[in-house]
């Protein structure tokens, strides 16, 4: 007798799960019953599936991978819902695609922080969390939620983890105390032209684009001399990378040797053992990241699904995974030791030692300068 | 007689003969040459997906076959490809039908839009449906997705079937019919045989085109949805790994496979016809 | 006469080839051709008058700005500029090298002539993307042509030919190569053979002979070609993005990020019409004095 797919992979997720496979056979035959399935059934599959799942859609790589080892999987075995994922390189991209599906479609985002938060806001995509529901939000550092609550009292998103992007460099070229006495000018230095490589987001280049022209990233005076600086690093770049997972491979190929960077991505390179050195020059670009649920989403699950995330044991692995620090506040939560010697790790739990980009004076240009970022990226 | 002897050629001549060769080669060379740099770096034992090979190994057909998320854009676009194929073959036959033995109002201009689509620039007619959908408030589906790549294999369609319905001589429709088949009848006992060949090698083509689809499948796709080329430019983003490159050799295989074999097929099916039909007509 | 017998056909009253059936049939693919392409650009066209808020939201308060952005915007101008240039320089360069095989393979006296046209289609059969993507393993710093280069000692660093236009231009070669081809082969079939021996044996040399006949016999076929690959190469999107550098953009990539990236639709609309309307008029004038049947010929062959 034939069995049917979905029952072949049940059964493959008992065998699995009693240990009788290991994981790679399972993924591969999990891989096989299920594009069977796909083949005997188009879409019919995707209906059966209906059952419970969350989608989550974040930035890929370790960071993601991090998420699911720590969380997902964990939440999966436990709740038997699953967790649907997608991932994006820049964040507009996800902005751009909900705002062309049905509500629902999209429902948990890894957002960056409150300028991007903003823009949700703008464009009626969020929605209201129950807080009564995520009780673990306790042990989230107040200084966090602040800035959210700001912009909506009735949260949308809760903050999950923070982190800088600051300045990576290869050390067989540049040794740390040029980097430290340098800073932001690195990024524009004549003497590694063609070996420089920048995020290809309109915000990084703005923020060190200001650095480097000696600005308050948060009150411009002159954005001619900060569109200057971004046209100089342009011409002396290699390539403006798309993703962490691209800067990654860029730093770890010495294609380019200096570059921003997002911490967590440099910590899990150091640890492969690549020659990165990381710094955070004076005003380095701090942000925050939150689990953002979006209109549409099952409420109940996707609560569910952050107050598990946020349980602090579960925090605390992800955060090592992923090399970025928890949202946990320090003060309230024993953290480890890892944790605490990562970069941009704050022990006061009042962020004061960090810049964050301020939500209203970005979201006022964000459209101007995306705009502006883009011609410069075409050579205008 | 195909071409003027080479005896009676004058130097000039054989000059010119002779460079249009070595171009002609050249030109075949830099068709294939990227395509099958492509096919060998699959086999690359390095985890760079460069140059130089480091050796031989299967690996990254294993990594592979493991990616879910390939195996599931591989599905989707399999099946957004079958049902463009089918659809539009049945759409584009009626169609030239119609435009070949009718004469009605509105059939020149049909004729031109028709091709349209071949020609509009995809990111044009992919803003255009993007912004309509938008504008009527209906979600991008997987049936837009379908009904998108079937405009853009209808004008194939429609053109290879027109085609060959010139050749199909009227007058053996209308004697079908006047020994008294109806419509129906006579178009498949008739017309439908005799363009058995068009109608093979339009849904080749139609399954190639939206298997293949990859700037307006950009703008059409759903929420969470990769067709097999979208899922290959999000690799890309990434880096060229050789797992891209194990994909591209699975892309190829099937792309050329199927056709190939499918026209394979198409010779001997209508090999066999022509036989019985003469010996029938014996 | 014929239709009298048509009991089936005469008793509803409808002639044999009868106007109503022919509608009836065309009706699926002229509602398709409707719904999803005529409509969306029409819906295009007026949102070119929207209002643009702020990122991913716009009114439907109409205004001119986004058109008196487009005209008044040197930034366009010289992209679009630009994206006619490497259209016609592709079309132009597909025209000079294509030529040569097509003459070839209807010259030639090689048997197996339909093998060197399968060979010419088989690269329609393969993914676009994949097709574009392997020519960085080609030019790329890791590619054949870097890595031999090195290894021969001919240049010491990698040579940047990734990321240029000059790669771009040979991503839509590749890409159109085979439309040209086809195109000028399927109106060299079309040329009576026996014009060419005539002329031969009026004293003609071969040299004469080809110019006088095969060529312009074999101009249509060529005119639709260059319309063809033109069209087709300034209204790429992947290539660019694929094998070009920020700098390489065409049009198409200009529409593609101010959809996708700045979510500024109806200037997205507006770039749109513009690109449409400019590929269709020079489709319009080569229809005007070409006719639509050469292009029939070459797409459907």
């Amino acid at each position: 007798m034939k069995l049917s797919s979905t029952t072949r992979l049940e059964r493959l997720k008992d065998r699995y799960q009693q240990g009788d496979l290991d994981r790679r056979r399972f993924l591969g035959l999990t891989a096989a019953a299920a594009a069977s399935a796909g083949i005997f059934l188009p879409w019919g599959n995707k209906a059966l599936a209906q059952v419970k799942n969350v989608r989550f859609d974040g930035w890929g790589g370790t960071v993601q991978e991090a998420m699911d080892k720590y969380a997902f999987q964990p939440y999966t075995a436990k709740t038997s819902i699953s967790v649907v994922q997608g991932t994006f390189g820049d964040e507009t991209e996800i902005i751009a695609k909900a705002k062309t599906s049905a509500p629902g479609d999209f429902q948990i985002v890894h957002s960056s922080g409150v300028e991007y938060y903003v823009r949700y806001v703008n464009s009626g995509l969020t929605s209201e969390i129950n807080e009564a529901n995520i009780p673990n939000m306790a042990n989230v550092m107040q200084a966090m939620i602040d800035p959210f609550r700001k912009i909506t009292p009735k949260l949308s998103a809760v903050p999950y983890n923070y982190g800088t992007t600051g300045i990576a460099y290869n050390t067989t070229v540049i040794s740390p105390e040029e980097a430290a006495a340098k800073g932001a000018a690195l990024l524009t230095d004549p003497a590694y032209k063609g070996k420089i490589g920048g995020y290809d987001s309109m915000t990084t280049r703005v923020w060190y684009g200001a650095l480097g022209s000696g600005q308050d990233p948060n009150n411009i005076q002159d954005i001619e001399a900060v569109w200057a600086k971004v046209r100089e690093q342009r011409d002396l770049a290699k390539k403006f990378w798309a993703s962490g997972a691209e800067l990654m491979d860029l730093l770890s190929k010495g294609e380019i040797v200096v570059s921003e960077a997002w911490s967590g991505r440099v910590a899990a390179l150091q640890q492969q053992g690549h020659p990165i050195g990381y710094i955070d020059p004076p005003g380095s670009y701090a942000w925050m990241e939150d689990l953002l649920v979006l209109k549409g989403s099952p409420m109940a699950e996707c609560e569910e699904l952050i107050n598990f995330m946020l349980d602090v044991e579960t925090s605390i692995a992800v955060s090592e995974g992923q090399s970025y620090p928890p949202s946990l506040d320090p003060t309230k939560v024993e953290l480890t030791d890892k944790i605490k010697a990562m970069p941009a790790f704050d022990p006061t739990g009042k962020m004061e030692s960090l810049t964050f980009a301020d939500p209203i004076y970005w979201a006022e240009h964000e459209t101007d300068w995306a705009k502006q970022w883009d011609r410069i990226a075409k050579g205008a | 007689m195909s071409r003027p002897r080479r005896k009676s050629w004058s130097s000039e001549g054989r000059l010119a003969w002779a460079l249009t060769r070595i171009i002609t080669l050249l030109v075949y060379i830099f068709m294939f040459a990227p395509i099958v740099a492509t096919v060998v770096l699959s086999f690359n034992a390095s985890q760079f997906g460069g140059f130089p090979m480091t050796g031989f190994s299967l690996r990254w057909y294993e990594v592979l076959w493991q990616n879910a998320r390939v195996i599931e854009a591989f599905q989707i676009s399999l099946w957004i490809a079958l049902v463009t194929a089918v659809v539009t073959t049945l759409l584009g036959i009626v169609t030239a039908f119609a435009l070949v033995r009718f004469d009605f109002l509105g059939k020149s201009i049909l004729g031109t839009v028709v091709i349209l689509p071949a020609l509009v620039p995809e990111t044009i007619l992919g803003v255009g449906l993007l912004i309509l959908i938008k504008a009527i408030e209906t979600p991008r589906s997987l049936g837009i997705l379908v009904l998108g790549h079937i405009l853009l294999a209808l004008p194939y369609v429609v053109l290879i079937a027109q085609a060959r319905m010139v050749g199909v001589k009227r007058i053996y429709e209308e004697a079908a019919m006047s020994l008294g088949a109806s419509r129906l009848a006579t178009f498949r006992a008739i017309t439908l045989p005799l363009l058995l060949p068009a109608v093979v090698a339009g849904a080749l083509l139609a399954f190639t085109i939206s298997f293949d689809n990859t700037s307006a499948s950009l703008f059409w796709r759903p929420a969470g949805v990769e067709t097999m080329p979208t899922q290959i430019l999000s690799m890309l983003k990434t880096s060229i790994s050789p797992e891209v490159n194990a994909l591209g050799t699975v892309m190829i295989v099937m792309t050329v496979g199927i056709p190939l074999i499918g026209g394979i097929l198409v010779q001997v099916v209508s090999r066999l016809k022509k036989r019985t039909t003469r010996e029938t007509a014996k | 006469m014929t239709a009298d017998r048509l009991p089936a056909t005469a008793k509803r009253g409808w002639s044999l080839y009868d106007p109503r059936l022919a509608w009836l049939l065309v009706a699926p693919a002229a509602l398709l051709l409707i719904c999803f392409m005529i409509l969306p650009i029409v819906v295009m066209g007026i949102y070119t008058f929207y209002t643009f808020v702020t990122a991913g939201v716009e009114e439907a308060s109409l205004t001119v700005a986004n058109w008196h952005e487009f005209f008044t915007d040197s930034y366009y101008h010289g992209f679009l500029l630009k994206t006619l240039r490497v259209g016609m320089v592709t079309a132009l360069i597909c025209a000079v090298v294509g030529y040569f095989p097509a003459y070839f393979i209807w010259a030639t006296a090689f048997r197996q002539k339909w093998l060197l046209l399968l060979l010419l289609i088989v690269p329609f059969w393969i993914s676009f993307t994949i097709r574009t993507f392997s020519w960085i393993h080609i030019l790329g710093e890791q590619g054949l042509i870097n890595v031999w280069a090195m290894k021969l000692g001919l240049i010491e660093a990698p040579m940047q030919m990734l990321y240029t236009e000059g790669a771009v231009i040979m991503g839509l070669l590749h890409f159109l190569l085979p439309y040209m081809i086809l195109n000028i082969y399927v109106s060299l079939e079309g040329i009576d053979r026996t014009l060419v021996q005539a002329a031969r044996s009026m004293g003609c040399t071969n040299a004469q002979a080809f110019r006088e006949v095969t060529l312009p016999l074999s101009l249509p076929g060529l005119a639709a070609g260059l319309m063809l690959c033109f069209v087709l190469a300034a209204g790429s999107y992947v290539t660019p993005q694929l094998l070009g550098s920020g700098r390489d953009a065409l049009f198409g990539n200009l529409i593609y990020d101010t959809i996708m990236g700045q979510l500024n639709w109806p200037m997205g609309a507006t770039l749109s019409i513009v690109l449409f309307f400019i590929l269709g008029s020079v489709a319009a004038i080569y229809t005007r004095f070409m006719g639509m049947s050469q292009i029939v010929k070459g797409l459907g062959g």
